[in-house]
């Protein structure tokens, strides 16, 4: 009644009137109005694979050469409408006629050679260089207006998907800086951007494609959860994104598997976690199912493996590993009576807010964990602090610890996952043999069936030889979308929002 | 008077210098950030070269130097997360916040007057229950709960103001300020109703009722002119925590001002950006004190003796 009292009040003194329909988020008729966690910190196309830039601008604003299919993993066209690898470390591509970009500059070969030599081989420091291709400098000529050729040091079966992350920039784009806006060919362009507030699209008039099905689109950033989902309930934006299961969209919500997999990763180079016995027992005592059940609310699937289905490289017949605290005790034991200190001081470190319900997954494994008789003590983290534990060089002298992980393999091929999680020297990995470092690039080489049964073989060999992880859960993802909006999300959404797949509904 | 504020200004700028050092050095405590811009897959060369455009390499007292001589040519750096002019995007944000500090305070002031002085007038009545129900709700209940349930009942439940934002009118306003009205106008209340109790009992009330005023001419004219300084003096350090702490609002309703900046760019250890926030907020807080100094020897008379003297 207070709250009632002191609004009205408010309500008088701004002298406004209420009615519902005008919160719009600033699209006005025809346009769709999206609310995400973040603001893009810059729309800069060679940022594309950070998850805020990338929901915003890829496919949308600028588009590759070529597309992956979230659901089959196979590569589609798109700027490029044939590719084939002509030699063993050359790629060809055939371009797409009649593109512009919404500057008037017309893509052709000279186009793409342009980006991908400002992405790749610049000194901008790109987040698409090192995460899709790490030191390697890549070798592109334009042929002739429509055709590129792509050569590689070493044969890379897999360029295509990974230049699939490279989206296109105009010519006129600055080499020397990287820019806020970016000019591309897509659907969309940027109309306006007002920094903190919100960011309008408008429909690329002369788009080669067809037109999409809203004119204009607005994003808006809330950082709670529970006021994303709000505000679609309240009418006053279509979809919201990265809800947790408490955020209250209800009959709006819709729930969809992303490619996330959680993982504890066991710093294996210290005492007790040195030893394989103790290493396993942290895989007995994760009650994957129940964790999934009560805590995920049965949107997630516990995990025997790094990578879901749909990645090239996933192994439908690994196994979940059993919940047995009793063989864990046991192995723990087993480890003491040879005099491994498993009574040293475990840290069970993770990043605040990393995935819902975070903090009570964390208590009850290390409730479970002190069942086992080890020594656990939580620490939870932010993501700048958890990120010095995640990736290399790890800090020093830091004593044995468990290490919540959450990774998305968005570009479809377990290459990606392996070279970071699993190689002895990768950089978010800890520990290996020599024999799996080999039998990884061995599998990284092969193409199609041989490739896929390469690194089925791999899942298994981790779990009964390494054990440098204790997987729990394959992830889903929740949105919350208006009953006038036609969309389905699949396990790519989270990076990639195509705004051409919505629609009104008619 | 400028004697005064002279000292005043020099008493209040060593804090100032406190509070930007103390940040620059918190700040470079809590990590360095090449983690969260770089790749988790950059090589050590790349992440060697982010370290060395940033300057990240040097001594903490040569970034030191560099970023006071910055300041002395109103320079203050980029923003690692964005690449613009950190004092931009401060700049760009303080507006919003104080908008909101100002709107908040004037609603809080306004209806602590009346609640307070009614309240003091009667005691036991209806506005004496409210003042002391805001008061305990001010001081136990935390602003995010408010907002929260205040965006479930009025925006989701009842469809009358929209849940967020900026953009939608004044009624976007209605929510964020009827949050952060709540602990001010608690506070505020408490002590006019208090002032005004004792301004009611005090002799030159009495003489005044006995001369023949009107309540309402008593309680205007008489005892709130006199419990106005105590009110200000508390308003003025309610105003500093407004501008300072709109943290918690700033973030639920998306309102993009300093507060929601300044989070923003702990968590991005944004560097440049936070200490261009710090700057701009200590320096408002540092004129603001001096307005409530100034306000507050224009009201009451002893204090303008005691300064000219």
């Amino acid at each position: 009644m207070l709250i009632a009292a002191v609004l009205g009040a408010a309500l008088i003194v701004s002298g406004c009137t209420v009615a519902n329909s005008e919160y719009v988020t600033g699209g006005g008729a025809g346009g769709l109005r999206i609310v995400l966690p973040e603001e893009p910190p810059t729309l800069e196309a060679c940022q594309s694979s950070l998850t805020s830039t990338g929901i915003v601008l890829r496919s949308n604003i600028t588009e590759p050469l070529v597309e992956r299919d979230a659901d089959t993993g196979d590569l589609g066209p798109k700027l490029a409408t044939a590719w084939e690898q002509t030699t063993d470390d050359t790629w060809t591509f055939t371009l797409r006629q009649g593109v512009t970009f919404t500057d008037g500059t017309p893509f052709d070969a000279e186009a793409a050679a342009f980006t991908i030599d400002r992405a790749v081989n610049s000194d901008l420091g790109c987040e698409v260089e090192g995460y899709v291709f790490g030191d390697t400098d890549l070798d592109v000529k334009a042929v002739d207006d429509t055709t590129l050729t792509v050569t590689t040091p070493e044969p890379d079966p897999i360029l295509p998907l990974r230049l699939s992350f490279v989206e296109m920039v105009s010519t006129k784009t600055s080499t020397t800086e990287k820019v806020r806006v970016p000019i591309g060919t897509g659907p969309y362009e940027v109309a306006d951007w007002q920094s903190g507030q919100r960011l309008s699209l408008e429909a690329n008039p002369n788009y080669w494609g067809g037109q999409p099905g809203y004119q204009s689109v607005n994003y808006v950033w809330r950082a709670e959860g529970s006021v994303r989902a709000a505000m679609v309930a309240n009418g006053e934006a279509d979809i919201a994104t990265s809800l947790a299961p408490e955020d209250g969209a209800g009959e709006l919500a819709v729930a969809y598997r992303n490619n996330e997999t959680t993982a504890l990763r066991i710093q294996a180079d210290e005492p007790p976690l040195d030893d394989i016995r103790v290493r396993q027992a942290v895989n007995y005592v994760i009650d994957r199912n129940t964790l999934v059940r009560t805590l995920f609310e049965n949107l997630a699937t516990p995990a025997g493996e790094l990578i879901p289905e749909g990645i090239v490289g996933y192994n439908p017949d690994e196994k979940v590993w059993p919940y047995d605290p009793a063989r864990a005790r046991q192995l723990v034991d087993e480890a003491k009576a040879d005099g491994v200190p498993v009574d040293n001081q475990i840290r069970l470190i993770a990043r605040t807010g990393q995935f819902p319900r975070i903090a009570e997954t964390i208590e009850v494994i290390q409730s479970e964990l002190a069942k086992a008789g080890l020594n656990v003590k939580i620490q939870m983290m932010d993501t700048n602090t958890q990120l010095t534990y995640q990736i290399r060089p790890f800090p020093e002298d830091t004593g044995p610890y468990l290490l919540m992980i959450m990774h998305g393999n968005q570009a479809g091929d377990a290459a990606f996952t392996l070279d970071q999680y699993m190689l002895r020297e990768g950089y978010q990995s800890s520990w290996g043999t020599e024999e799996f470092d080999a039998s990884i690039r061995d599998a990284e080489a092969l193409k199609g069936d041989e490739r896929q049964a390469a690194f089925e073989k791999l899942w298994p060999y981790e779990q009964e030889k390494v054990v440098q992880y204790a997987y729990i859960a394959h992830m889903s993802a929740i949105l919350a979308k208006s009953a006038s909006v036609s969309y389905q999300p699949d396990s790519a959404t989270g990076d990639e929002m195509r705004l051409a797949e919505m629609s009104p509904v008619s | 008077m400028t004697g005064f504020l002279r000292r005043r200004a020099i008493t209040s700028l060593l804090p100032l210098i406190a509070v930007l050092l103390g940040v620059f050095f918190l700040a470079r405590l809590t990590g360095d950030p090449a983690n969260l811009y770089l790749p988790v897959s950059a090589t050590p060369e790349q992440r060697q070269q982010f370290i060395e455009q940033n300057g990240l390499d040097d001594s903490v007292w040569a970034q030191m130097g560099d970023y006071l001589w910055g300041i002395l040519h109103l320079d203050f750096g980029e923003s690692l997360r964005t690449g613009e002019s950190a004092a931009t995007m401060a700049l760009r944000a303080f507006p919003a916040t104080l908008q909101l500090a100002f709107s908040t305070m004037l609603i809080a002031v306004v209806g602590a007057v009346i609640i307070g002085s009614w309240a003091a007038y009667r005691p036991n009545s209806i506005a004496d229950r409210i003042s002391s129900f805001l008061s305990m709700t001010a001081a136990s209940v935390p602003d995010f709960w408010f907002a929260i349930i205040g965006v479930w009942i009025f925006a989701v439940g009842l469809g009358w103001l929209p849940t967020s934002g900026v953009t939608g009118g004044m009624a976007s306003w209605v929510l964020p300020v009827a949050t952060l009205v709540i602990r001010p106008l608690g506070v505020l209340t408490q002590v006019v109703r208090g002032a005004m109790v004792s301004a009611l009992s005090a002799p030159y009330v009495r003489l005044a009722r006995s001369k023949g005023a009107g309540d309402l001419r008593v309680v205007t004219h008489h005892a709130l002119r006199n419990a106005a300084a105590p009110a200000l003096t508390v308003a003025g350090d309610l105003m500093v925590g407004l501008v300072n702490g709109a943290v918690v609002v700033e973030t639920i309703f998306g309102w993009p001002g300093i507060g929601k900046l300044m989070i923003d760019s702990i968590l991005g250890r944004d560097f440049a950006v936070l200490q261009a926030c710090v700057l701009l907020t200590a320096v408002s807080i540092f004129v603001l004190n001096i307005l409530i100094d100034i306000g507050y020897a224009l009201l009451d008379a002893r204090v303008r003796e005691k300064v000219s003297a």
